[in-house]
């Protein structure tokens, strides 16, 4: 099946390289936003089947993006996973505590991320 | 493994695309370390440096530098917080000459 991916983030090299893993290994197609506020518009016209969302963005970040999705009833179904380069363990308490599906660590391996997201959300 | 193959060959393209923008961050880096050394960080610098590191730590393991990863992250723990560097310039140095190196290695 071909699932549809909505990935957040500001930086442009993460965003690329986890749209060429979701799009290469697993064959989904693929949106991007470079900014929570455009994630915000994007997510509500393109009716992903999961968003990809950043932590640390400037402006709107991850968590009050998640917020906000989660207020429009276009998108509060939406499963999200937050995408992070933090580890430290307050941080990670901090993110599951949002609700989020579940919390995905940078760097990630492009061979493997869409089996990762697909074995979370019972794709398989 | 045809897969395989195709995801190597885009991911090499996207670190071409990508690695001046990586090298920059690295300079940001060196920059923030020789004011340091100077005795001139600014804490604008300083924060600079740490989301320098942040990012380059997010990044350089999906290149497959996944010793580069744990380098920035060193860096991002020691120019985030309030703490004092003083004492940590030198290391400062020998990890961001690694990481200069790192990138240099996997070339372009």
């Amino acid at each position: 099946m071909i699932h549809r991916i909505l990935i957040i983030d500001d930086e442009d090299d993460i965003r690329e390289v986890a749209a060429l893993s979701l799009e290469t290994v697993a064959g989904w197609d693929v949106a991007v936003a470079s900014s929570g506020a455009q994630g915000l518009l994007r997510a509500a016209e393109y009716n992903p089947d999961a968003i990809l969302l950043d932590v640390m963005m400037p402006g709107m970040d991850g968590p009050s993006t998640f917020r906000e999705l989660r207020k429009n009833p276009l998108t509060a179904g939406i499963p999200v996973l937050l995408l992070t380069a933090k580890v430290q363990s307050n941080d990670q308490r901090r993110f599951a505590d949002l609700g989020v599906e579940a919390v995905l660590f940078k760097p990630f391996d492009p061979l493997t991320l869409p089996n990762q997201i697909a074995g979370i959300l019972g794709w398989n | 493994m045809e897969t395989e193959g195709r995801l190597s060959d885009a991911l090499e393209i996207l670190w071409k695309k990508f690695q001046p923008q990586i090298e920059e961050r690295v300079a940001v880096l060196e920059a923030a370390n020789r004011a340091l050394a100077e005795g001139a960080l600014t804490a604008e610098a300083r924060e600079a440096a740490h989301a320098a590191a942040h990012k380059l730590a997010g990044i350089l393991g999906t290149f497959g530098l996944a010793e580069g990863t744990a380098l920035a992250r060193e860096v991002e723990g020691m120019y985030g917080g309030d703490a004092a560097l003083d004492e940590a310039a030198k290391r400062l140095s020998l990890i961001v000459a690694e990481l200069g190196r790192l990138l240099s290695t996997r070339g372009s």
